[in-house]
């Protein structure tokens, strides 16, 4: 395991026994993971089972409790380590969409790489453009969230989180709040950007889109890794009685 | 403005000393804005006067040379007509009144008077806030024991007055089993608790004339027992009573200063008043408000109306002086204090709440009063009026702002914070363009409610003696003792402000929090 990096590619994410507790309740319990630039990593698990805090201690929106957490050879643990430059380069979206809604769809991606300096004002509202046409969106630049439907939400705020240019993606759930007919356009989104060769870690309840674009599926329960492997081992050959359990639920 | 704030917040969380720094500066921004408000007010006398006259001997030949062009601060009482009453256009006068400015005139001093009401009149002597008191105080035993006297330069006397349609009460053994309405700390409750077990009444104290008149007028009670003076003009002045007792001998009225202080302007007192009996202007003075008091004619309401206007609208633009300032300093008070409470420092966090605690669990008028009596007392600092009010005002009204953006902030979704800080965004930044933008909006109908309340809590600084509003419409009933009109009237002019007022916030609301 701690030689996954043995084909030669740098692990983009490298994560040490980390562990995280809310009080005294232990929600992750010493998980090692190796995420090769260019991978896409899906994880499943039930509810509860600890895969959306995992998520989020990879660009530290929770504190980490022990462990490390490496993004890009960026120690996510050390003090010293500037946050907001590291998650420059991580980009995630969220199942409630989290759009800011007293701006408009263009002014949601404009706003890092304006604020940041990155871009001035002419340079991001064409970059802006350009994302909201890469998710088919152009014609809602100044729309105000409220105004979108959940899929066009969720696209906005992927386009947001592209607006960086981020070397990895996050998804948090990014469809399970979401009509059943807009799925489709939003995991369609993200479909293309694996073609790209984007990192992604993608938590989800989609198992034939794991199964369909993920290079490498993780089955957590109760805190901890219980299997992980190529999507037909995950699939066709679980070997965990916990997995085949919530297969046969979810499938 | 928030972006500042929010920087000053940042530092004082990084760094955990840097706590206190952040306390002082809101401490110094609100001490200067109070000193620049003190300009507004006349000055007070320096605070180097008393102390100077404290050392100089007590001798009875001081010449008046010793206060030649100095100013003094007098207090007095709100509502002691004939001796101290606003006439219609505002302005304070009365046998008190004329007798002090004819006696300053003639020692050549100058005064400035404080119209604070009886008790606060004696408080604020006591603090130092004032140099000295005329308020038809009596010369007393108790009160020689804390103060200096001038000679007496009126002879009392205590009468009982009822209802003008009150035919049954004619004698003290009439009142047997009845109230009484006493004026708090004057002769009259001396002298009723002194025969109130004889004839077997009960006493009831009250805070001015008026209110003890209003009290005997709504059958409260049957009878009052008042300086014989302030009964005569009160009944000229048609106060709906009548007077049927002869007058009991009473105690003379004396001019007061802190006991073994000012001596020079007692001594400059007592010498004005000597030469203003030679010279026949004392007799003029009295004879003015008591030998023939015309009777006045009943006016009409709208005559009323007239007549007090100018002096209400003085009073409403002290009113919405105190508002504004007190308002512009809570709101930074609730910012500072309201991001202490939602950010991650302990130590902001528990400052924070420890100041809203105590003013929110404690009464703005004990709060009043400590800032203008108390807290003068433990500096030796001297506060002018509009100073204590507008500190009171702001750090009260700043404990529910600080309520206010706590809620506004917490009740944005955690979600906004974390998509902003997810895009690499630093806190400030991401409070400034993501979160404070969404809380303005749903604060924004709290920050009219609180604003609203602080317009209307400004009445209760009448206590302290601050100019506005209710303090002017006090000061026209206690005159004309038509208090069900003249509080009409006042009722009338906060509620046009304040409807105009809130309509106007919403409409900016509407405007700009779309």
């Amino acid at each position: 395991m701690s030689d996954a990096t043995a084909s030669g590619t740098t692990a983009k994410i490298r994560v040490r026994d980390l562990k995280k507790s809310f009080g005294s309740n232990e929600v992750l319990k010493g998980l090692d993971v190796d995420v090769a630039e260019g991978e896409v990593v899906c994880v499943i698990g039930p509810s509860g089972s600890g895969k959306s805090t995992f998520l989020r201690c990879l660009n530290k929106l929770e504190d980490i409790t022990a462990g490390t957490v490496t993004v890009d050879g960026y120690d996510l643990t050390d003090p010293k380590v500037d946050l907001n430059a590291v998650r420059q380069h991580i980009g995630m979206v969220f199942q409630h969409f989290n759009l800011f809604p007293h701006m408009t769809a263009l002014q949601n991606i404009m706003l890092a790489p304006v604020e940041l300096k990155k871009l001035d004002k002419a340079a991001a509202r064409a970059k802006g453009m350009e994302l909201l046409k890469r998710v088919g969106l152009a014609e809602k630049a100044d729309a105000r969230p409220a105004s979108l439907s959940g899929g066009q939400k969720q696209r906005v705020a992927i386009a947001r989180a592209l607006a960086m240019n981020p070397g990895i993606m996050l998804f948090d759930e990014a469809t399970s709040a979401l009509d059943p007919e807009m799925v489709g356009e939003v995991l369609q989104v993200i479909r293309d950007l694996a073609a790209e060769g984007m990192t992604m870690v993608v938590v989800t309840h989609e198992m034939g889109f794991a199964r369909e674009v993920a290079d490498r599926v993780i089955f957590m329960d109760a805190g901890v890794i219980c299997e992980e492997g190529a999507p037909e081992a995950i699939f066709s050959h679980a070997e965990q009685p916990r997995l085949q359990d919530f297969l046969a639920k979810v499938l | 403005m928030v972006t500042k704030i929010l920087n000053l917040y940042r530092l004082a969380t990084k760094r955990g000393r840097a706590a206190l720094g952040a306390v002082l500066t809101v401490l110094a921004l609100f001490l200067g804005i109070a000193a620049a408000s003190a300009a507004v007010m006349p000055a007070p006398a320096p605070a180097s006067a008393p102390l100077a006259s404290a050392v100089a001997p007590a001798v009875a030949h001081a010449s008046a040379a010793d206060v030649k062009g100095k100013t003094f601060s007098v207090a007095t009482d709100t509502t002691f007509a004939p001796f101290e009453f606003r006439n219609g256009s505002g302005d304070l006068v009365g046998i008190d009144m004329d007798l002090l400015r004819a006696i300053a005139a003639n020692q050549g001093f100058k005064v400035d008077i404080k119209s604070l009401g009886f008790d606060a009149a004696l408080q604020a002597l006591q603090s130092n806030q004032v140099q000295g008191v005329i308020a038809g105080m009596s010369i007393t035993d108790k009160r020689k024991l804390i103060f200096d006297f001038s000679d007496p330069y009126f002879d009392s006397g205590i009468q009982m007055a009822v209802a003008k349609s009150n035919n049954d009460v004619k004698t003290y053994s009439d009142l047997k089993g009845k109230s009484v309405a006493v004026k708090r700390g004057s002769e009259g409750e001396t002298f009723a608790n002194s025969i109130k077990a004889k004839y077997g009444f009960t006493v009831k104290a009250l805070a001015d004339s008026a209110t003890m008149y209003d009290d005997v007028k709504a059958g409260n009670s049957v009878a009052v027992f008042d300086d014989y003076p302030v009964l005569a003009y009160g009944v000229s002045q048609n106060n709906g009573l009548k007077i049927v007792t002869p007058k009991e001998r009473g105690s003379s009225y004396g001019f007061a200063v802190n006991k073994g202080q000012n001596a020079d302007l007692l001594t400059a007192f007592d010498k004005g008043l000597a030469n203003l009996k030679a010279s026949g202007e004392y007799q003029k003075i009295l004879d003015k408000y008591l030998a023939a008091p015309e009777t006045a004619k009943q006016t009409s309401f709208f005559q009323l109306l007239a007549n007090s206007f100018p002096a209400l609208m003085k009073g409403l633009g002290m009113t919405l002086l105190a508002t504004a300032l007190s308002l512009v300093i809570a709101l930074v008070l609730g910012i500072v204090f309201g991001f202490f409470k939602v950010g991650e420092s302990r130590i902001l966090r528990i400052i924070a709440s420890i100041y809203v605690e105590i003013f929110r669990g404690t009464p703005l008028l004990v709060q009043a009063f400590f800032f203008y009596f108390g807290l003068p007392q433990l500096t030796g600092q001297p506060l002018n009026v509009l100073s204590a009010g507008v500190i009171t005002l702001s750090l009260n009204a700043g404990a529910y702002m600080t309520e206010i953006v706590r809620g506004g902030i917490q009740s944005v979704d955690p979600g906004q914070l974390e998509a902003s800080r997810s895009l690499g965004l630093g806190y400030v930044t991401s409070m400034r363009r993501v979160v404070v933008p969404q809380a303005i909006k749903i604060m924004t109908p709290s920050f009219i409610n609180q604003f609203v309340i602080t317009l209307k809590d400004t009445s209760l600084l009448a206590v302290i003696g601050f100019a506005e509003l209710t303090y002017q419409g006090q000061q026209i009933y206690a005159a004309n003792f038509r208090t069900g009109e003249t509080l009409l009237i006042v009722a009338a002019i906060y509620f046009i402000v304040i409807f105009i007022l809130t309509q106007l916030s919403n409409v900016l609301d509407r405007k700009f929090n779309k």
